[in-house]
């Protein structure tokens, strides 16, 4: 692991992300002081990547730009939480990933209001044997909606 | 090492490296560099690689609100951290996003240590804005107050317990009572006799809860 000068700022940013997660395990066990600054700079790697998340995620589950937004800095502030443990982390980008879609998937107002009260019932299928064999030979065709 | 080998681990550590550097390549291209029986294996390597790093992020990410807001708040939190580390400024800010009242909290925590009593109820609104305020010493803080938070919002009781390690530099505490607000530019209230009334036995459990130490 990459020793760095406390002073030489500069050297904790060049760190690549495991190099980085090895400083941050070293820095919160020791309670050195050092450990804002990584803890700053794993965040700034990790932030990318819960928008981007939340986003697409939040856009799929139909959450406002607000509510998206709120997942956002909800997960921000998970992420430290869980950066500030003493065990070894997943890869930042993947921690990240892993939270803001824990954030987005919890209940939002407008998922609650627009949800049905009941959901429809599953249409329960089942095939007409020897159907499949009738539709290759010819002897059966499939329904065409102009002509039937 | 026999040939074979050597080529597999150079490929491996090549595709490594781009991805390090952002300049990687289709994985099949790596593929087709190694003999056709070696595919799955490095296939299945570069696969646990990638999902292990998670997924990109967007490069125009930076521009966007969420992205400054997101930044604002890992700003906020850690430059409030202090002697109950990074813990009030989490609360705070996971309290915002969730559009928690702080009335909200108390209530959970009320109900949680069963303090049903009028007095102890506003000690507990008052240390937990005290909490959140960064004013109170992490390192007092007892372990069932800081897995009931962690339950609160809905989060692992470790990550609470670590978040409210204080700072190695934290600013210094100011003296101040253990119970109740200052008095502030008011004279002093005339002190009460001590037998007048007994310690409400519901803000003695809140005080122990916020000033007891882990065991508490």
């Amino acid at each position: 692991m990459a020793e760095f000068d406390p002073i030489e700022e500069r050297a904790v940013e060049m760190l690549d992300d495991v190099e980085l997660e090895a400083v941050r395990v070293k820095t919160v066990g020791a309670n050195d002081e050092r450990f804002e600054f990584v803890l700053w700079n794993l965040c700034l790697r990790g932030v990318p990547v819960i928008e981007r998340v939340c986003r697409t995620r939040g856009e799929a589950c139909g959450l406002s730009d607000q509510e998206i937004e709120l997942a956002i800095e909800d997960a921000a502030a998970r992420m430290l939480l869980r950066l500030s443990r003493v065990e070894p982390q997943p890869q930042v980008h993947a921690l990240a990933a892993e939270i803001a879609a824990a954030c987005v998937e919890r209940s939002w107002p407008s998922q609650q209001q627009s949800a049905p009260r009941l959901t429809p019932r599953s249409p329960q299928l089942r095939l007409v044997p020897g159907l499949d064999e009738a539709i290759e030979t010819g002897k059966v065709r499939p329904n065409d909606w102009e002509n039937s | 090492m026999s040939g074979g080998e050597e080529v597999f681990e150079r490929v491996f550590w090549q595709a490594l490296n781009d991805l390090k550097e952002g300049s990687e390549k289709p994985i099949e291209s790596y593929l087709l560099l190694v003999p056709r029986g070696q595919r799955d294996e490095l296939g299945q390597m570069l696969a646990d690689v990638l999902l292990a790093r998670g997924p990109l992020p967007d490069p125009t990410a930076a521009e966007s609100e969420g992205y400054k807001r997101a930044v604002a708040v890992v700003d906020e939190v850690l430059g409030r951290r202090g002697v109950a580390g990074i813990l009030p400024g989490t609360l705070k800010a996971m309290r915002n996003a969730r559009g928690i009242e702080p009335d909200a909290v108390v209530e959970r925590l009320a109900a949680d240590f069963e303090v049903r009593g009028e007095e102890g109820r506003q000690d507990l609104a008052r240390n937990y804005h005290r909490l959140e305020t960064g004013k109170l010493l992490g390192s007092k803080l007892s372990r069932r107050l800081l897995d009931s938070l962690a339950s609160v919002f809905d989060v692992d009781p470790a990550e609470v317990l670590a978040a409210a390690r204080p700072a190695a530099k934290g600013p210094r505490l100011k003296s101040a009572p253990a119970m109740g607000r200052s008095g502030g530019a008011r004279g002093a209230s005339p002190p009460r006799p001590a037998a007048a009334r007994p310690p409400d036995p519901e803000v003695e459990l809140v005080e122990r809860l916020f000033y007891g130490g882990p065991d508490a």
